[in-house]
């Protein structure tokens, strides 16, 4: 029923469900019900930065040498990057806070989303880096067809699960005639399935749709081009994988029952609606990497390469919360991903990176075999 | 030579038709990488859960509990020590 920013009733919040149960009160780390929401909280601001510690003085330089469907590629990926975190930097905070009933969940919905809005602002900085006029960059991503069509299916179950739980928090449970929808039934069987087709399709934004563009800002930095941008795809890419996680978990603990019985069963009856999102998302992957290369490939990687390395990171996240894989492809066709996506290969040591505000004895990024002439050995 | 390796913290890992000689001292992935194997991975910290195998028979131990879920009869080899000989199988 209506939100309420301090619930002033006395509960155990140990004993309360992920949602759907008691708004939380007290907002308390020394106890958990799932720890795992305490742990992802701590790791998420382990791994702070800011874009600004990234220097992209070379990625403008290589932009500009890129072909006309290079800068296609590049651009487009960072389009449909803005869209991604533009959703996630408000959505799991707008849909999930006003149902969640465990302070450590909470906290970890807030931090998620947080980081979420580091990643749009370092889009910001990587644009304004490398183009004259941002705006046409950005103006495009509400027109371009292409996009606009993955805005659809990313924010859909976000709008439906907003809009059930608006008329829960306001009219209760029960038959409710909205105009222009007519009568809609509120019932908490109906938002826990929403809910959980919800996540389903979160996860996949996290741990699929990323892919694409990540394996495309990887192969330009493995040919030594945008490697500014590179660097922020990682911790960008270390973030998500967190992200992936926190979703992954959920899923899995709705699915077993241990949160809330009646989510067992949600989850059961949504098995098929959830793998038939995964499917529809890698199909949509796949569109998205014939859109990337419809001018022209790049080195070491086309449009049938990223399809099938999108269908083997389907069959991973599937099976990583029970489901069967529903692709054929068992092997990576691009393994070499793999060493950009290590956790401790990050480094955002102010001291380490070249950010002149820090640096005292401070390193120009723009040295070339001139600068040595002076050099005797 | 002397062997830092005490012999009964050696253990078999069959992996298809490959069998690898593991330590205790080491998670099973860069063992079975330094043998030739090719194993998925992403970040090599137990959170992504990327390294997921199936664990077929045996005994293997995480000395900090990884962050990823792990399923019913799968190991995330980045993190996991081999406690026993085991075979492992791709998911």
């Amino acid at each position: 029923m209506s939100y309420s920013t301090f619930n002033r009733k006395q509960f155990d919040s140990l004993q309360e469900p992920m949602f759907f149960g008691e708004n939380v009160n007290v907002a308390r780390y020394d106890q958990q019900k799932h720890p795992i929401f305490e742990k992802l909280i701590e790791k998420q601001l382990s791994f702070f930065w800011r874009p600004e510690e990234v220097d992209l003085s070379t990625d403008r330089k290589d932009y500009l040498k890129l072909e006309p469907h290079e800068q296609h590629i590049f651009l487009s990926n960072l389009k449909y990057q803005t869209l991604l975190d533009s959703v996630q930097g408000r959505s799991p905070n707008v849909a999930l806070l006003p149902i969640v009933s465990l302070p450590e969940l909470e906290t970890w919905i807030e931090t998620w989303s947080f980081s979420e809005t580091i990643h749009s602002r370092s889009y910001t900085h990587i644009i304004r880096n490398i183009v004259n006029d941002p705006s046409k960059v950005f103006d495009d991503i509400v027109v371009n067809e292409e996009i606009t069509k993955r805005a659809d299916s990313v924010s859909r179950y976000y709008d439906e699960l907003i809009e059930k739980v608006s008329l829960y928090n306001t009219l209760g449970l029960g038959k409710h005639h909205v105009p222009g929808k007519g009568e809609v039934d509120v019932t908490l069987r109906s938002l826990k399935r929403t809910l959980y087709l919800t996540i389903a399709s979160v996860n996949v934004l996290e741990a699929i749709r990323f892919y694409v563009s990540f394996a495309c800002s990887f192969a330009f930095a493995e040919r030594t081009l945008m490697e500014g941008n590179a660097k922020i795809i990682k911790l960008i890419a270390r973030d998500e994988a967190l992200h992936l996680n926190g979703t992954q978990h959920m899923l899995n603990l709705m699915a077993s029952g241990r949160d809330d019985p009646e989510m067992a069963e949600v989850a059961q009856e949504c098995r098929d609606d959830v793998i038939r999102i995964f499917v529809e998302a890698a199909q949509q992957e796949r569109d998205w990497a014939s859109y990337l290369f419809k001018d022209g490939s790049m080195i070491g990687l086309n449009a049938q390469i990223l399809s099938q390395y999108v269908e083997y990171i389907t069959n991973i996240r599937m099976q990583a919360i029970g489901l069967e894989p529903q692709f054929a492809t068992k092997n990576n066709p691009i393994p070499w991903i793999n060493a950009w996506l290590v956790s401790d290969n990050v480094q955002v040591a102010p001291q380490e990176a070249e950010i002149s505000s820090y640096l005292v004895g401070q390193i120009d990024n723009d040295l070339d075999e001139a600068d040595f002439d002076d050099f005797d050995l | 030579m002397t062997s830092t390796f005490k012999e009964d913290s050696l253990h078999r890992v069959k992996i298809g038709a490959k069998e690898v000689l593991v330590t205790e001292e080491e998670p099973l992935l860069p063992q079975l990488e330094r043998s030739g194997l090719v194993l998925e991975y992403q970040c090599r910290e137990g959170y992504c859960s990327s390294c997921a195998l199936k664990l077929v028979w045996g005994k293997v131990y995480y000395p900090e509990e990884p962050m990823a879920w792990v399923q019913g009869g799968h190991v995330l080899s980045c993190c996991a020590y081999a406690k026993s000989d085991i075979e492992i199988a791709s998911l």
